[in-house]
């Protein structure tokens, strides 16, 4: 059964539509990430969800109450802010007891949960410090003790690795994974990265434009986009537009293989980068490199085709492969292409 | 760091000098032995720091300035801290006009605010009393507060007090626990100027007080218009320490700049 539940949830402000439409189903102990490029609705959604910003339409379930009208002290949510918010007046002990002394938590108990629950998050010996004392990362940890200390039944985070540099973020990624399996708890972040989104989320949920365009496993999304959007948002794609002729699509003067099972008409024909390789002599189409780009591990090609502009990635195994000018064969298995019917999602 | 032009030095000097030299005047003046002001003078003595002491109006109109500045600047703090966090934190229908007419104060003349003021005060029926003289002055060191809160709001990040409402806090106990503790450098600097602002009036407060609620600046201002003496001098001078005192403990506690800048 769905311990969050979010019912055909919109918001509007005056004309304008925030979040269309937002159904989803979450359940306990999951980590769900929304993933959606700036604007999209996914701040909007969370806020909804924590109760900052009343929905126009639409029911919050948790755990089978409608908490939908609900004020945001009543929820016994935990979140952290992009900004972390941290009380700048108080300590990192008070700022993480705050949410114990709101809850009358007699002072020995909330002693020794504090106490804990900066150990968890590795900041023992920092509780005397103030917030402007303590570094990016250090931060991030206060916040997330403070949210995590009330024992929310469901942890919101809002971009909460925007303001690391990279190197730091990875590790707070890892952390921040450990910390929400150990724990168990039921956790919804946003995030406008692809990577993070995959490599934390046992479900992705992508929003574009307000709207839901894809809930997947992180891989089941990567191998089956549901449309142009979700294949170059997360990951890269060739989308070529073609059209269903008999047991292949055509593209352009083209013809390229395809599981059609059953489609017709206009459709998209997506390709990843990764899963072509190079032909010396013939191949599914030919092309001329116009770019290349080393990427350490692998190389990008920039390849001009007869059905347009392609991406190629290889794998660097040592071996210097095509340059610039070089004519080549592309090569792919019919089952990694994936074919949708044009215009069914963007 | 770049060198600062030498003629920027001269300015700084020469505007140090101008803004100094009447206060240091009045300061010597004090000291006269004499019956009358003259400057300079020859001998030396402090008759008329003692001459003060014969005054009690003058102590009784000092204390009484003391206890309006610090009662006008209070309940200005008061009403200017929700009206703050409301123009600064929210939109709403006729904001601007709120702003405008809570700030009007600052633009009308002194003597047009008196006489209004002293004409609602008889239509009240409270005319020479002491609320009347509070209110009054309350009302003029307002827009001071107001505009130093809304400084500090301005600056104030609302996902602090959405975390302390997920944290289980009430509207309440996040407005005392968080929101006004942020809030406090602009209050204290607004109270700091409320209060000097009505300590130091003295156009409209001529209006406003009567024999029973003469504030200082009105006593000698009355006091000048018939003698001319340096007790109005000592006096000064006295006022001129306080000041000095008051100025240099509050640097040592909480730094002038933050205060009267109104930033945390
Ligand atoms: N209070 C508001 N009033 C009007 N428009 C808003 C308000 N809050 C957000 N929006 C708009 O709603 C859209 C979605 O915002 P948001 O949920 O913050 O996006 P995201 O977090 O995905 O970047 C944006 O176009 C934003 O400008
Ligand atoms: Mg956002």
């Amino acid at each position: 059964m769905a311990f969050l539940k979010l019912e055909s949830l919109r918001k509007a402000y005056g004309e304008f539509v925030a979040v269309k439409e937002c159904s989803l189903s979450i359940g306990e102990g999951e980590f769900v990430c929304l993933l959606g490029p700036s604007g999209c609705g996914k701040t909007t959604t969370l806020q909804m969800i924590a109760g900052f910003v009343e929905p126009t339409e639409g029911r919050i379930i948790l755990n089978g109450a409608d908490i939908t009208r609900l004020g945001p002290s009543k929820r016994g949510l935990g979140i952290v802010f992009q900004s972390y918010a941290l009380f700048p007046h108080m300590t990192v002990a008070a700022n993480v007891a705050f949410g114990l002394e709101m809850r009358a938590i007699a002072k020995r108990e909330r002693r020794e949960r504090v106490a804990h629950m900066l150990d968890l998050v590795r900041l023992d010996g920092f509780a005397d410090r103030y917030p402007r004392q303590l570094s990016g990362g250090q931060r991030q940890r206060v916040a997330l003790a403070r949210a995590l200390v009330i024992e929310p039944s469901v942890l919101l985070l809002d971009e909460p690795m925007g303001a690391l540099d990279a190197l730091l973020r990875e590790e707070m990624q890892i952390e921040l994974r450990a910390l929400q399996k150990r724990l168990g708890i039921t956790t919804i972040m946003v995030t406008h990265d692809q990577v993070e989104a995959m490599s934390l989320a046992d479900r992705v949920v992508l929003l574009n434009n307000g709207s839901v365009e894809q809930v997947a496993e992180p891989f089941a999304m990567y191998e089956h986009p549901s449309g142009r959007f979700a294949s170059t948002f997360l990951g890269k794609s060739n989308v070529l537009a073609g059209d269903v002729s008999g047991a292949s699509v055509l593209v352009g003067d083209q013809e390229l293989p395809a599981d059609l099972a059953g489609m017709s008409g206009a459709v998209d024909y997506i390709i990843r980068p990764e899963k072509i390789t190079f032909a010396a002599a013939g191949g599914l189409v030919r092309g001329q490199v116009t770019a290349r780009v080393f990427l350490g591990d692998r190389w990008l090609y920039q390849l001009d085709t007869p059905v347009g502009p392609m991406q190629v990635i290889d794998t660097n195994v040592g071996l210097p492969k095509a340059v610039e000018g070089d004519a080549v064969g592309l090569v792919w298995a019919a089952e990694n292409a994936r074919v949708v019917a044009r215009g069914a999602a963007s | 760091m770049s060198r600062t032009p030498i003629a920027l030095h001269i300015f700084h000097w020469l505007f140090v000098l101008f803004m100094v030299a009447p206060l240091a005047v009045v300061v010597l003046v004090s000291f006269t032995d004499k019956g009358y002001i003259s400057f300079p003078f020859d001998g030396a003595s402090l008759r008329w720091f003692q001459a003060i002491w014969n005054q009690k109006s003058f102590i009784d109109s000092f204390w009484l300035s003391l206890a309006l500045g610090a009662t006008a600047a209070t309940l200005a703090v008061v009403l200017a801290v929700p009206a703050a966090m409301a123009i600064a934190w929210h939109r709403f229908p006729a904001r601007d006009l709120a702003l405008a007419l809570l700030m009007s104060p600052l633009m009308l003349p002194a003597i047009v605010l008196g006489i209004a003021i002293l004409r609602l005060l008889s239509h009240l029926g409270m005319t020479g009393s002491l609320a009347g003289l509070v209110a009054a002055h309350m009302v003029v060191v307002l827009p001071y507060v107001l505009r130093l809160v809304i400084a500090a709001a301005a600056g104030y990040d609302h996902a602090l007090s959405q975390a302390a409402r997920s944290l289980g806090a009430s509207a309440w106990a996040a407005f005392r626990r968080i929101e006004l503790p942020q809030l406090v450098p602009g209050i204290a600097g607004g109270w700091i100027i409320a209060f000097v602002t009505s300590f130091d009036e003295l156009t409209m407060s001529i209006f406003v007080s009567s024999a029973g609620t003469t504030t200082l600046p009105v006593r000698m201002y009355n006091y000048i218009a018939n003698t001319i003496d340096p007790l109005l001098a000592a006096i000064s001078t006295v006022l001129i320490a306080l000041t000095l005192v008051l100025m240099i403990v509050l640097d040592r506690l909480f730094g002038l700049d933050r205060i009267l800048g109104g930033k945390a």
